[in-house]
């Protein structure tokens, strides 16, 4: 009995995770090449969750294509809010304007959304959250393999993007080192925009596969976000096999503690951790170069 | 052109002593006029919430403006005022200023707690961990329901008790101007006190370390402890404001204290313009009343807080303060030529 609990909550832990893992590697890919943060990289996931509610209640299409929608929301979003405000702040050079302009960003888009949608939670039900099956005296859902299959696939095309184009050896080399990037040929704004864009849409994504699970109101994405920045923390800022890791370590640290304490203590559990790993090891999981910052 | 009034002219002269201490007193006259002008509940409570606010733009600004360190957790140490002195008030019967005090030195003690972590990180890494402390202050409140009663709130917390001198009564607490003039006036020393601060060696001290840590440190200054001390100070300033916010409004819900608080507090500082202190005042008293103002259009108001922080960021990063600045080195440009 006891260890199909824990073999149950290893599966919604995974689960969970690996969505976190989806929102917190925008954060980390965008720190990486721009040592920016945006802070309303939440409500791009809120909106992906809304995208794909309308898109699959209005159309009829079914919950996969909508997946895709809210994928395209969270690209455009993310490639507006670069041009309009981490562009032009970029001549300014201060690392902590565009994170302010970004809260009020934040600010302006949850009241926007509660201006539409009103403070009502959305019920977003999907067809396959129902359909369980028994696998090992546990059991796991339809939606949760979909959740899996869909966001292993993503982190690893990302993973192979990144290792093996060109494209991907560019984003890193800027990462590295934008200056002498910019010397060989590479040209850092337009690689910017496309990590602005490819991290949205993964957060756009994943706003589509958490809406079943979360409560979703105009201010969903706040709460996954604060793990999220923890995460991100947690695994090493511009990191991204340590954010995997990080993402999947919340993601189970979060069931098991609904399991075992209280649904009430995830975030004191969580921010417990990323203040213990400060203290003990600022750099993140998986140690790179970018100490001057902490 | 090379004429050495000319440039003195030019020159940005720092007010002196006798319009500083005039720009007090036509401060001090407005506080005292302002409740006899606004004679209706619904101003003076603004004119009160006012005051709070800008007590807690005050406290940040001195820890995000002087000591440059972006604290993303504001809300945490408002709360911890209000909550400390409120609970000691109602469950064991402490006076009501010694509860105050308690309350101020607790949440000074918070922060410097948290900025114990803090001096070793930076820029992002404190915002989020402040972030993060200030979730886990609000999850505590919520959880905590044997102590704070969680979402079910504390209600009916009494005001001050009144203010006895030799037998008459000077001010009686339930109203509403008599507690304005409370809040304002702790609000007033609080300014001045800051203000002498940051003129003094101190204030150098502080922004020697926000514009070069290293720099200071070949100096003999200990950065970390000043950063220790600016967080302290800040954040007992907030834990002042959460005492008079909760006996003002009777009601404490940790909904009150969401991170959510932290932004709009930050918002007043920016727009306000942040490393002044005159700026935050004003920045506080208009994105408190300027949201009174736009009631009429419903849930679209609070998008003024977001757009005005965005607005400002984007197009005039020293906030009010800048602008009027820009302004009157204008009028001075343009001004007859004596």
């Amino acid at each position: 009995m006891t260890t199909t609990i824990v073999l149950q909550q290893a599966i919604n832990g995974i689960v969970l995770g690996s969505l976190y893992v989806l929102v917190a590697l925008g954060l980390t890919l965008i720190y990486g090449v721009l040592v920016q943060i945006n802070f309303a990289h939440a409500d791009f996931v809120t909106l992906g969750a809304f995208a794909a509610y309308f898109f699959m209640n209005l159309s009829g299409a079914g919950y996969i294509p909508s997946i895709g929608v809210a994928f395209v929301v969270g690209g455009a979003l993310g490639w507006l809010i670069n041009a309009t405000i981490f562009t032009p702040l970029r001549r300014k050079n201060n690392e902590l304007l565009p994170l302010i302009a970004t809260i009020g960003v934040s600010v302006m888009m949850q009241n926007l959304m509660l201006a539409w949608f009103g403070p009502i939670p959305y019920a977003f039900e999907t067809p396959y959250s129902s359909q369980v099956f028994r696998f090992a005296g546990i059991f796991v859902s339809w939606q949760n393999v979909i959740i899996i299959a869909v966001s292993s696939v993503t982190i690893a095309l990302l993973y192979a993007f990144m290792k093996f184009t060109f494209l991907g050896k560019a984003l890193r080399a800027v990462s590295q080192d934008r200056e002498t990037a910019g010397l060989m040929g590479i040209n850092p704004n337009q690689l910017i925009m496309l990590t602005f864009v490819i991290a949205s849409a993964l957060a756009g994504m994943a706003g589509a596969m958490l809406a079943p699970v979360l409560v979703l109101t105009p201010f969903a994405g706040t709460s996954v976000i604060v793990k999220a920045f923890a995460i991100v923390i947690i695994g090493g800022f511009g990191n991204v096999e340590g954010t995997i890791l990080a993402g999947l370590i919340v993601g189970l640290v979060e069931s098991y503690t609904t399991q075992y304490l209280d649904p009430g203590l995830i975030d004191i559990v969580v921010f417990a951790l990323l203040l213990v790993m400060l203290a003990i090891k600022p750099t993140g999981l998986i140690s790179e170069r970018r100490e001057e910052n902490v | 052109m090379s004429d050495p009034a000319i440039t003195q002219h030019l020159a940005v002269r720092p007010a002196g002593p006798l319009s500083r201490r005039s720009g007090f007193l036509l401060a001090a006259l407005a506080v005292i006029a302002l409740p006899l002008i606004f004679t209706d509940t619904y101003w003076r409570t603004n004119l009160t919430i006012c005051a709070i606010n800008v007590l807690l733009a005050l406290g940040l600004d001195f820890i995000i403006g002087y000591a440059g360190q972006l604290n993303l957790g504001h809300s945490a140490f408002y709360g911890l005022g209000a909550y400390v002195s409120t609970l000691l008030i109602v469950k064991l019967g402490v006076p009501f200023w010694a509860a105050f005090a308690a309350g101020v030195a607790f949440a000074g003690v918070a922060g410097m707690f948290l900025s114990l972590f803090a001096v070793r990180l930076r820029g992002h890494y404190l915002a989020i961990a402040s972030l993060g402390f200030a979730v886990i202050v609000y999850q505590i409140l919520l959880n905590w329901i044997g102590l704070t009663q969680g979402p079910l709130g504390i209600y009916g917390i009494a005001p001050p008790p009144r203010l006895i001198v030799a037998g008459t009564v000077i001010a009686d607490f339930h109203n509403l101007a008599a507690f304005f003039y409370l809040v304002s006036g702790v609000t007033f020393i609080v300014y001045l006190l800051l203000d002498q601060l940051v003129r003094s060696p101190v204030g150098e001290t502080l922004t020697a370390i926000r514009e070069d840590e290293v720099s200071a440190a070949s100096l003999g200054i200990n950065g970390a402890a000043w950063k220790v001390f600016a967080f302290g100070i800040g954040a007992a300033v907030a834990g002042a404001a959460g005492c008079f916010y909760a006996s003002f409004v009777g009601t404490l819900v940790p909904e009150a204290f969401f991170v959510t608080e932290a932004f709009n507090i930050l918002a007043m500082v920016i727009v306000g313009g942040m490393g002044t202190l005159i700026g935050p005042v004003f920045g506080a008293i208009l994105l408190t009343l300027l949201p009174e103002v736009l009631r009429g259009i419903g849930d679209l108001r609070l998008i003024v807080y977001g757009a005005a922080l965005t607005l400002v960021v984007l197009f005039m990063p020293g906030g009010l303060a800048q602008a009027a600045r820009v302004v009157r080195e204008k009028l001075k440009l343009g001004g007859p030529k004596s």
